[in-house]
């Protein structure tokens, strides 16, 4: 099972799609999900992600706009994508015929 | 918006680069700079992108780091020995996390103790250790001429160009007398302190100007030496750094003078600290103040390569002798003191510096004994923790390093603490220095200090890291562990008793060196000046430029200054003289009576020389004791010649203070004879602690030439530096361009003059309070961990029939016990010490027992605070919970 934060992050990476870096996938979390967080907890939790095989990375071309420095781009794994459904999956399940007062 | 504030911090970024793992740092740090960039897309939002810049670092160092480390710690079994270190570095910061007072009053201590030492050695290094900063300094001398009293002398020009003529042991040598001048044209008159010195001077020095030229043999002769060499601060910030102003002619008293060249901004004049500005002395046989005794000049030397002081001395001692045979009525005596310029400088303050290293030195050494002591106190409440990590299999070695580690940890932090301890001491210490303090300027924050202090601060770690482990290793792990008890062994005990009381003894140590010299201070401060300082606002002013080029001029100048501050309200009197008392000047003239012949008129005392107006003697309130003051009358042209002698200048003289109607002459023998017609109260002009009092008085337009400069004495009602405004108006009024400089109430002139004492005074007793607070809280420490551990006993004894006060005597007689042998060490101490400090102290002796007795009582008083606290709660121990707690 996934914890919250790396649903979100996750989310986010697959949302952003070919260029998710740091930055869009902190922005879209924003965006959409309206929560700020740090970039150091957004990295923090990709790269327990990369830990467990769930999300990939490589390193990009240097840019001069960031004094040189490469980006790192995120992927989701196929196994990623499964336990990402898994975990939604579930959530959806759970909360599905209940009436809370939103449509899921 | 500020260039600056665009630019991601610096600082940020470094942190950054050194803390993240690299794998991760360069993406990282990528992108917190696009967004940087980013918010600061609209000008107004920069400050706000810098702030979230420096909050995204502070959670990446906290939250990224830790994560890689985490990992790290988890290995740390069987892995390297730096790894594992590294894990018990973050297990230790954990610990001292969790226990935030032990960790609080450790770094406090240790930073207090290293930041004062690192701060008084940043003070005492350039002074002792580099007091010379010029090449090969050894070889540098200053040369002095033997006085009748056998003191050192200044040199007359003649003896000076005999000496550097004939020498063959000296290499180069120069002569410097003191300049005061005003500058003008290139914006406001300014008063700049300066020195005439002989071409030669800074080729002895070893110096060379840093723009144009240095100064020619063919400019140190009359009419050809209006030539001036400038400081690189002056040139900086009167002339902008204009490098066009070599060759070109400046204003200086109202006469254009060329300027040579620019010193190097790095040079510092240690003979004339305050020297801003050189001109090249340019005197000739002709000159009137050039004779052989007219000994204004100081002289300095640089000794050959391979040849000795002893030499030197010898060699110029010889040249000495002949000149006295040649000259006999131009010396007192023959005989010369060649003196190391290093010594000469720090002279005078060796004995200050000294003190206050060591003083400083005791306060680090209490701080290490104080932390050794709190983690020593830890250790006893963590031994069952020891024990049970040792019954579950961790080595000995593996329990030291992790003690180490926190040992280390603590230093670090409190190395820390003390470098901004010592960062912000540094500055407000030299603001504190006198004026005339050796190398003032040079005065930072030392490097070389600091590095010192780091090794200090590993030492500590190591040992406060080690003392636990010693007591860990020396106890019983397996009784430890089955009795439960926290019971300490005797050894440690007898340890923390050990610390205690060698804090007791230092406290002692400073806090009677500090009573010393608060009760020299107040004895100094006690001693009658001979002047009443209360409500006298002084100030100099100067009479300059080309519109006072005759004599007549400058007294008219003086007199309309007079008047003119006479007339605001609130003055009571005013007067001018051409130096103040306790003011740091010497201006001394010999002093022959007619009927007192001297086969050598050399051997004539000297006396101070007071050039005074009328009213000066009523303002400052010096006693006329027979006959009369200087009046209105004297100051007139066709007035007699008169004087006006110290009593103890009569006494020295005649021997009687009936002197009245005596003639004497007052500097060379061509000088007309004058009429002593009053004795005054003797001054303190040296120094409060000079009891060197001749002096004489001469009305104002009766002296050989006029003083330009003078002393503006007003006596007030009231508060003196409230008139100091309309004071200053008044005396523009007669002349703007007059400059006004060291405007300050006679009082503050006192206790300028006592800066020294007081400074080392200051010192003395912060670091004696500090010493103080810190042997209290660890008296306090030892008895309450006592009351801690013996509370089983205490209950026992109580359900004995012990009663309170029982109780009460057991605790207290510990605390007492290690309290009094720690005042009698500490007496002992002071006792020996107290002569390092005689240089210092004044109408008391180093073992003065009124001053001992007070500190070892106010020591013993803050003890028995100290045990009060722990004493309350052992009385307070309930027989039954205490029986029944383990």
């Amino acid at each position: 099972m996934l914890g919250e934060l790396e649903q979100v992050v996750m989310l986010a990476v697959l949302r952003v799609g070919d260029e998710a870096y740091g930055v869009p996938i902190r922005s879209e979390i924003e965006r959409e999900g309206g929560r700020e967080l740090t970039l150091a907890t957004v990295y923090k939790t990709l790269g327990r992600l990369e830990d467990k095989g769930l999300v990939t990375s490589y390193e990009g071309d240097p840019t001069p706009q960031r004094g040189g420095r490469r980006k790192r781009f995120y992927d989701v794994t196929p196994a990623g994508k499964r336990a990402l459904k898994q975990s939604v999956g579930a959530l959806r399940r759970m909360a599905a015929g209940l009436d809370l007062g939103w449509e899921t | 918006m500020s260039r600056d504030a665009r630019t991601p911090p610096a600082l940020a970024l470094l942190l950054l680069r050194t803390m993240l793992p690299a794998s991760q740092a360069e993406a990282f740090i990528g992108d917190l700079l696009e967004t940087f960039a980013a918010n600061c897309a609209t000008p107004g939002d920069a400050r706000r992108a810098r702030w979230r810049f420096w909050r995204e670092t502070l959670v990446a160092l906290v939250t990224v780091r830790p994560r890689r480390l985490g990992v790290t710690t988890q290995l740390a079994t069987g892995d390297s020995v730096m790894r594992t270190f590294f894990g018990d570095l973050l297990h230790g910061a954990r610990l001292l996390r969790r226990a935030p007072a032990f960790t609080a009053l450790a770094v406090l201590t240790l930073g207090l103790g290293i930041g004062a030492t690192t701060a008084i050695y940043s003070v005492a290094a350039p002074t002792l250790l580099h007091a010379v900063p010029y090449p090969q300094p050894d070889q540098l001398v200053t040369v002095w001429e033997r006085d009748a009293e056998g003191g050192k002398s200044n040199l007359g020009w003649l003896t000076f160009v005999d000496f550097a003529r004939s020498t063959r042991t000296l290499e180069r040598t120069a002569a410097t007398g003191s300049w005061e001048v005003t500058l003008s044209g290139d914006g406001n008159p300014e008063r700049v302190q300066g020195s005439r010195v002989s071409w030669t001077y800074f080729r002895v020095l070893g110096v060379h100007p840093a723009l144009g030229r240095d100064f020619l043999a063919s400019e140190d002769e009359p009419g050809n030496n209006s030539v001036v060499m400038l400081s690189h601060g002056l040139w900086q910030r009167r002339y902008a750094g204009d490098s066009s102003i070599v060759g070109r002619a400046i204003q200086i008293d109202g006469a254009p003078y060329t300027v040579a060249g620019v010193l190097p901004a790095s040079f510092e004049d240690v003979i004339s600290t305050q020297s801003r500005i050189w001109r090249v002395l340019g005197y000739g046989p002709s000159l009137s103040y050039a004779c052989r005794s007219c000994r204004h000049l100081r002289v300095i030397g640089r000794v050959k390569p391979n040849t000795t002081l002893a030499q030197a001395n010898a060699e110029l001692d010889g040249i000495s002798a002949t000149l006295e045979k040649e000259y006999p009525s131009e010396y007192p005596q023959s005989g010369t003191f060649v003196v190391p310029l290093q010594q000469q400088v720090t002279g005078a303050v060796r004995p200050v510096v000294f003190a206050l290293l060591g003083a400083v030195a005791l306060v680090l050494l209490i701080a290490c004994a104080n932390v050794a002591n709190l983690q020593l106190a830890r250790a006893m409440r963590r031994s069952d923790e020891f024990a049970v990590r040792a019954a579950l299999g961790a080595s000995r070695a593996r329990l030291a390093g992790q003690l180490l580690a926190e040992g280390l940890l603590l230093a670090l932090l409190g190395g820390v603490a003390g470098i901004v301890v010592a960062w912000l001491a540094v500055p407000a210490l030299a603001t504190r220095l006198p004026d005339d303090f050796p190398r003032l300027a040079s005065v930072t924050l030392d490097l070389g200090a600091l590095g010192a202090t780091a090794t200090v601060t590993l030492v500590v770690g190591v040992l406060i890291g080690l003392v636990p482990v010693w007591h860990a290793g020396r106890g019983n792990l397996g009784a430890a562990l089955r009795s439960g008890s926290r019971q300490a062994g005797p050894s440690r005990l007898v340890a923390r008793a050990g610390l205690v009381v060698t804090e007791v003894a230092l406290a002692l140590m400073l806090l009677a060196g500090a009573g010393l010299l608060s009760r020299s201070l107040l004895r100094l401060l006690s001693v009658d000046p001979g002047i009443d300082a209360t409500s006298v606002l002084t100030m100099q002013i100067q009479a300059t430029g080309r519109a006072y080029a005759t004599d007549a001029a400058v007294f008219a100048n003086h007199d309309r200054v007079r008047d003119a501050v006479r007339a605001l309200p609130g003055v009571e009197a005013v007067g001018t003289v051409n130096q103040l008392p306790l003011g740091g000047n010497t201006d001394m003239y010999g002093v022959r009576a007619l009927d007192k012949p001297l086969a050598n008129p050399e051997l004539a005392p000297s006396a101070d020389r007071y050039v005074v107006s009328p009213d000066f003697m009523r303002t400052l309130r010096i006693p006329i004791l027979h006959g009369r003051g200087i009046t209105e009358a004297d100051v007139r042209d066709s007035a007699a010649k008169v004087v006006v002698v110290s009593a103890a200048l009569a006494q020295k003289i005649w021997g009687t203070a009936d002197v009245i109607g005596k003639q004497v002459q007052v500097g060379e023998n061509s000088t007309p004879w004058r009429t002593v017609v009053g004795v005054a109260g003797n001054v303190r002009h040296h120094g409060l602690d000079q009891d060197r009092t001749l002096q004489l008085y001469v009305p104002e337009r009766q002296w050989l030439f006029a003083d330009d400069a003078v002393a503006l004495v007003v006596r007030t009602h009231g508060d003196p530096s409230l008139l100091a405004p309309a004071v200053r108006r008044a005396v523009q009024s007669v002349d703007p361009a007059q400059p006004i400089v060291r405007l300050e109430s006679m009082q503050g002139v006192i206790a300028d003059s006592t800066a020294q004492r007081r400074l080392a005074l200051l010192l003395f007793g912060a670091f004696a309070l500090i010493a103080a607070t810190l042997a209290a809280a660890g008296i306090y420490g030892v008895l309450s961990g006592m009351v801690a551990e013996r509370t089983r006993e205490i209950g026992v004894r109580s359900a004995l029939g012990a009663t309170p006060r029982d109780i009460l005597r057991l605790v207290l007689s510990r605390g007492a016990t290690l309290a009094a042998i720690g005042l009698v060490v500490g007496l002992l101490g002071a006792l020996a010490l107290g002569r390092f400090l005689q240089a210092l102290l004044f109408a008391v002796s180093p073992a003065d027992p009124l001053t001992l007795g007070i500190v070892v009582a106010l020591l013993g008083f803050i003890a028995l605070v100290a045990c009060i606290i722990p004493a309350r709660r052992a009385v307070c121990v309930d027989p039954m919970t205490a029986l029944r707690a383990d």
